[in-house]
């Protein structure tokens, strides 16, 4: 089992009367209620606790990409993981991704993993996403191109990784006349590719032809189920059986000396996450044309409770969040495996929303000091 | 409501399958219906299909009509919209469009001027005026669609379990409107300079409290196009053919039926009929 760090960065610093005034913690939530002098502490915050769970013998640290909103400041994740090449030794750095759907210029992308891989002396992991809903406004990327625009940027970059020869790319929404990257990765033939996933039958089946590493998200284990058997089975027909670590459970972590100090602590943190951080409109979530009909389908007829519904119990007994003493959380994530018919990577959340400095330290010390040696061999046994 | 019959027929085109509603006779008039006026054949309709010929087709995309996923910028309609009246054998019909429609209808008739036998321009979208913006449709909920497209707002359904169905036929009519107008939003920037080439008699209808489209993109539609009119009614929001179906019936058809369509007969092709 490998065991990986990732910071979602969040700007937890809301006003007392959020709930009522706001909608949405993103895309239109005004940004004058950033604070410039807190947001400097913060990435310095942050990024010291991603350098101490590599100290601390996490396999890998994450870091992501969002846009316009209080949920995560990395509207650059390659910029967070260059600051983190040189600071970090032995972790992978995983870029849990970079948001293909909405970039205008996925050659970039493919030059600065590259780049990226030869800092981190390749120790570099490259995610690739659509980008949320509310991305597609904010970057005025038109929706109903989400799926062809990512395709095609993924699959531009690869070629651009991988050939060495100049070549032309002419498809729907790119052409570029010549493309030769200066630098190719260090990684032959390319850095590891992870795909978070929110279910959709195509991303499985895009996973499973490229034996890309699927990642879940923000899930009741129910459904994470639906979608890790539907990898599998993507796999099956295609011939194979994934190896454990190519599917990786990514779930937020709570860990404290007790259990009852870890529901204290958990608990607002959690909250904070799921009512506020995510607080979104439906209209932000599924713009036209983001999701495909049967998808969509399929989404609504699993009948899922918004995120704001959700009570902390629900949270914790549905598996949208894992918290606890370490013999509590060893005890949940090896009862997951069970459910979740395997997984070979776990992806944890350690900074939730108000977090403060010394809970996520302790929650991070006890995580890789305790839980990791328990859980080293789950599912090898 | 009156007693006109209407057909539901398909046109084979190349690229897929075009579902029309047709009812009446006399001139005919073709039109193009606004982004949540796919699949209906409401009120006004019927009322203008008393004294013409009228061709409702769903646009791509929308409604009952096939996806034509190659086609993704307005452009494209506007040849999908020459092939159409192909198809029907109208040489030089009148053309009616409202909102999105609207928009349509102005770059078709700016496209190929010697086509359109007159323009009715019902709220249309199509242009970006600096200092009236265009709410943001995409992001507007169901809750607020009534106060935004009406001026006074129907009363909303009775709450009862989601119909899945329906949540879908409305997610592939927004994802066919936002495959067209997503960025530039619901414009053309090219459309304002090319809206001198219209020669067709031209009326710009709207309704005073429009939320959604505000007034000053019509005043801007009537400074442009050569000749048009302007008619604006009190009383009366964005979904003017729902909210006002007489009122605007009524105005479409005093102007059809002082501009006809002349010794070209009843505006159909010779050739092709």
């Amino acid at each position: 089992m490998k065991f990986s760090f990732f910071h979602l960065m969040p700007y937890p610093y809301l006003p007392d009367d959020f709930d009522e005034a706001y909608e949405t913690s993103a895309l239109t939530y005004p940004n004058k209620l950033f604070d410039p002098r807190l947001g400097t502490e913060l990435y310095h915050r942050y990024l010291d606790e991603i350098e101490y769970a590599d100290e601390l013998g996490f396999d890998g640290v994450a870091v992501n990409e969002h846009h316009q909103s209080a949920y995560g400041l990395m509207p650059s994740p390659n910029i967070m993981a260059a600051a983190l090449t040189r600071r970090t030794r032995r972790a992978r750095i995983m870029v849990l991704g970079n948001a293909i759907g909405i970039r205008g210029n996925p050659l970039r992308v493919a030059e600065e993993i590259a780049m990226l891989d030869h800092l981190s002396q390749g120790r570099i992991d490259s995610g690739f996403v659509r980008g949320i809903g509310w991305e597609y406004f904010g970057h005025s990327i038109n929706p109903t191109k989400s799926r062809s625009r990512f395709n095609e940027a993924h699959d531009l970059i690869i070629k651009a990784w991988t050939s060495q020869e100049l070549f032309a790319w002419y498809g729907e929404n790119y052409e570029y006349r010549y493309v030769n990257i200066w630098p190719r990765p260090l990684q032959q033939p390319h850095p590891p590719v992870y795909i978070p996933g929110a279910g959709s039958t195509e991303t499985m089946k895009f996973c499973a032809l490229h034996r890309y590493t699927f990642m879940s998200v923000y899930s009741p284990t129910r459904v994470v189920r639906l979608w890790f058997d539907g990898y599998r089975r993507a796999a099956a027909d295609l011939g194979y059986v994934p190896e454990p670590e190519k599917i990786a459970l990514s779930i937020p972590i709570w860990v404290a000396g007790s259990d009852e100090q870890a529901h204290r602590d958990a608990e607002p943190a959690l909250l904070w996450l799921f009512r506020r951080g995510l607080k979104q409109t439906m209209e932000m979530v599924n713009p036209p044309g983001y999701v495909s009909p049967g998808s969509l389908r399929g989404m609504l007829s699993l009948d899922r409770k918004p995120f704001s519904a959700l009570s902390y119990e629900e949270l914790l007994a549905d598996g949208y969040a894992v918290v606890g003493s370490p013999g509590t959380v060893i005890k949940r994530l090896t009862e997951m495996h069970e459910q979740l018919g395997g997984y070979g990577q776990l992806i944890g959340l350690f900074a939730v929303g108000p977090a403060t400095r010394e809970q996520t330290r302790r929650c991070t010390e006890l995580f890789a000091t305790e839980v990791i040696p328990a859980l080293r061999d789950l599912g090898t046994g | 409501m009156p007693e006109v019959e209407f057909v539901e027929e398909y046109l084979e085109l190349e690229g897929g399958r075009v579902h029309v509603f047709r009812a009446g006779s006399g001139e005919p008039v073709l039109f193009l219906h606004a982004a949540g006026g796919a699949g209906t054949w409401p009120e006004f309709h019927a009322l203008l299909s008393e004294r013409f010929d009228v061709i409702a087709p769903d646009h791509p995309g929308f409604g009952k009509s096939d996806e034509f996923p190659e086609l993704t910028a307005i452009d494209d309609l506007v040849y999908h919209y020459l092939d159409v009246m192909d198809a029907l054998g109208l040489a030089r019909p009148h053309v009616v469009g409202a909102s999105f429609g609207g928009w349509i209808a102005a770059e078709l008739a700016a496209h190929s001027p010697h086509r359109i036998g007159s323009l009715t321009l019902l709220s249309a979208a199509g242009l970006r005026v600096e200092g009236h913006p265009v709410p943001d449709i995409f992001l507007t909920p169901p809750s607020r669609l009534g106060e935004l497209l009406f001026h006074s707002p129907p009363a909303p359904p009775p709450a009862g379990p989601p119909d899945i169905d329906a949540i879908l036929a409305a997610y592939r009519d927004a994802t066919a409107l936002a495959r067209f107008s997503w960025v530039p939003y619901l414009h053309d920037p090219k459309l304002e300079r090319r809206l001198r080439r219209i020669t067709a008699p031209t009326l710009v209808a709207v309704p005073y409290h429009d939320r959604l489209i505000p007034l000053a993109h019509a005043q801007r539609y009537a400074e442009r196009i050569p000749g048009a009119a302007l008619a604006v009614v009190a009383d009366c929001g964005h979904a003017m053919y729902l909210e006002k179906p007489a009122v605007f019936a009524g105005l479409v058809a005093t102007f059809l039926g002082e501009h006809g369509l002349g010794e070209n007969g009843l505006g159909e092709n010779g050739a092709a009929s």
